[in-house]
């Protein structure tokens, strides 16, 4: 857990400078994220200054996030340049340096919405085998599951290339982040 | 009003049904093909039916890329061996069909060699009216073997999946299965999530064959098995962790391999269906999947990328040693026996192209047997003769079977589907 908060330090000043450049959505309800929870990722976050959030601060105490919440949320995720695909190389299920911007968005998304559970579905281009290419998908996925470490949210999938999204191959290696 | 309505059912039932139907199309024969005419069937007793079998045996051997084969118009009595020297035929299919009561017929049928002018064989046996197509197949086998004095593939099943766009747009995929001449198509398992992996079990009787496949109907890859002619249709396998694909035989039917990804690492593992006992066979930190037996039982092919890309394994079950049997070309997956044991099909990358290709195991000789850009699925038909695989044109997914020496191939296409993912099945007893 250490290792990877200080491997992603970095990352975190270019999001936060990343969200303040794209400040002009002004809908949203400023969520400051240290406000909740003691842990080590807070307080790193803390140290890096504010993110916009959208959503209501205090959870339901239920299991899942209520629907309209959990829209809003991913609305504002999606409106503060969140991004709910990420795209690999060919044959690799390793993630692309430059996308750790996203994922720490995810992870800070995840942080914020305590109750909300993510399903990350695996897809692969449809060079290779189907069989192949189902477990390639699954690897992708657990590449996002393993970085973004919230085990018991996160619920991984893997489709192969049996959903296709684009006649381009770098279109369908994919991970696809689906908040429930 | 009453009767447009049921117009409109039977024409819904008809299109339902064409869904499965595939079209045969030779593409390639031997250029020595045996010459041979298959008379009609003599019709004995008024209410007496051809069904079509000299039409099933001609089209057979036709597809088989071995043979010329014509029927000639009237049925043959007498055998004029000079009359067909004369017009090159070296073997004539002559026979009978005798109504013996209401829905049952002797069927009797010779093969004569005109060029010795010895009848070949000559064998005779009763029909339920519904058995005509299968006997047809069974006939086709012995000629082929009387002839060519090799296995016949005919008297067999085909499985494979076919995805087509309904009105809203939504994919919807259908198991299906066939005779070997893709006649006889039904398709009982239709959904609108992906289907993949069709395999049947290796027994030959009807009544124990299954197929196993693969899922999503739950959302996730889950493994099926499909008994298509008992009534207990369809079990599925107990829930694993993650996924669980790429289901296969072992040569006895009583357990297969699958490839499961507990714990996040897809390793493959034996699931006993006597005791349902899972065993693990394999495990690696990196992907292993698409395992298969060898005819024997004692070897099993995979698909690993432990070498940092996917090549082919072969595990020695006795041993429990792994050797890595692919060392040509940037990837090689999806590998599976030839019946005698000695070769694999596989799908391999040339350049951007992903290509099925045999390797005889013992020699490491790697001949190529497709030219499409993303062709795979191999499987071998039964007698090893021929390789049946997925392949595309205009986008489009096609069945291809080309011979094992290249010589002969034909296509199996459908004109408003995807067709995918093929398997032959074991020849077939009652």
């Amino acid at each position: 857990m250490k290792t990877k908060i200080i491997a992603i330090l970095p990352l975190i000043a270019l999001l936060s400078a990343c969200s303040i450049i794209g400040n002009s959505k002004e809908k949203s309800n400023k969520v400051v994220i240290e406000d909740r929870g003691t842990g080590e990722v807070d307080a790193i976050a803390y140290e890096q200054g504010t993110f916009e959030w959208n959503g209501n601060e205090q959870v339901a105490n239920t299991d899942a996030m209520p629907k309209e919440e959990r829209e809003n949320a991913v609305a504002a995720l999606k409106a503060n340049g969140g991004k709910l695909v990420l795209y690999f190389d060919y044959d690799t299920a390793v993630i692309n340096p430059e996308a750790n911007q996203e994922i720490m968005q995810h992870i800070a998304f995840m942080q914020n919405n305590p109750k909300i559970r993510l399903r990350l579905e695996g897809h692969a281009d449809e060079r290779g085998t189907r069989e192949y290419n189902l477990a390639l998908g699954e690897n992708r996925a657990l590449s996002v599951k393993q970085i973004l470490d919230f085990d018991n949210r996160i619920e991984v999938v893997s489709y192969g290339e049996e959903k296709l999204q684009s006649s381009e191959h770098d279109k369908n290696r994919r991970v696809e982040f689906i908040y429930k | 009003m009453k009767l447009s309505k049921w117009l409109m059912l039977i024409l819904i039932f008809a299109i339902g049904n064409t869904h499965a139907v595939l079209k045969v199309t030779v593409i390639k024969k031997d250029e020595n093909a045996f010459p041979i005419a298959i008379s009609p069937f003599k019709l004995i007793g008024n209410k007496s039916k051809d069904k079509d079998i000299s039409k099933i045996i001609h089209d057979n051997l036709e597809r088989s890329g071995r043979f010329d084969a014509l029927i000639p118009i009237a049925v043959v009595d007498k055998i004029n061996t000079k009359y067909w020297k004369e017009k090159n035929i070296e073997a004539l299919v002559t026979g009978s069909i005798v109504q013996e009561s209401d829905d049952i017929y002797r069927l009797s049928v010779n093969l004569f060699d005109i060029y010795s002018d010895t009848q070949l064989f000559t064998r005779s046996t009763r029909v339920h009216v519904s058995g005509f197509r299968k006997a047809a197949h069974q006939l086709s086998d012995y000629i082929y073997e009387a002839l060519l004095g090799e296995n016949g593939s005919f008297n067999t099943l085909l499985t494979y999946i076919t995805v087509k766009e309904n009105a809203k747009g939504i994919k919807q995929y259908s198991l299906n299965i066939s005779d070997s001449d893709a006649m006889n198509a039904k398709s009982r398992i239709r959904l609108d999530s992906p289907i993949l992996s069709p395999v049947w079990s290796p027994e030959h009787k009807y009544k124990n064959k299954k197929i196993a496949y693969v899922s999503f109907q739950n959302g996730r890859s889950e493994v099926f098995i499909w008994h298509p002619f008992l009534r207990k249709k369809i079990k599925k396998l107990p829930r694993f962790d993650g996924i669980a694909s790429s289901p296969s035989w072992h040569p006895n039917g009583k357990s297969l391999v699958l490839t499961l990804s507990k714990k996040g690492n897809k390793d493959i593992y034996s699931y006993d269906l006597t005791n349902n006992k899972l065993s693990r066979l394999t495990q690696h930190k990196d992907i292993d999947t698409e395992a298969s037996y060898s005819p024997d039982g004692k070897n099993l092919v995979f698909t690993s990328n432990r070498s940092g890309q996917a090549q082919i394994y072969i595990k020695n079950l006795k041993s429990g040693h792994i050797n890595r049997t692919t060392f040509t070309g940037r990837y090689n997956a999806k590998a599976v026996f030839s019946p005698n044991g000695k070769h694999l099909a596989l799908v391999h990358r040339v350049d951007n192209d992903y290509r099925i290709a045999m390797l005889n195991i013992e020699s490491q000789e790697l001949s190529m047997m497709s030219g499409g850009t993303l062709d795979e699925s191999p499987y071998f038909s039964p007698n090893g003769d021929m390789i049946i695989f997925s392949s595309r044109r205009n986008g489009k997914g096609l069945l291809s079977v080309v011979s094992v020496e290249g010589n002969r191939s034909y296509e199996l296409s459908a004109h408003d589907a995807e067709v995918r993912a093929p398997n032959w099945s074991s020849s077939l007893e009652n």
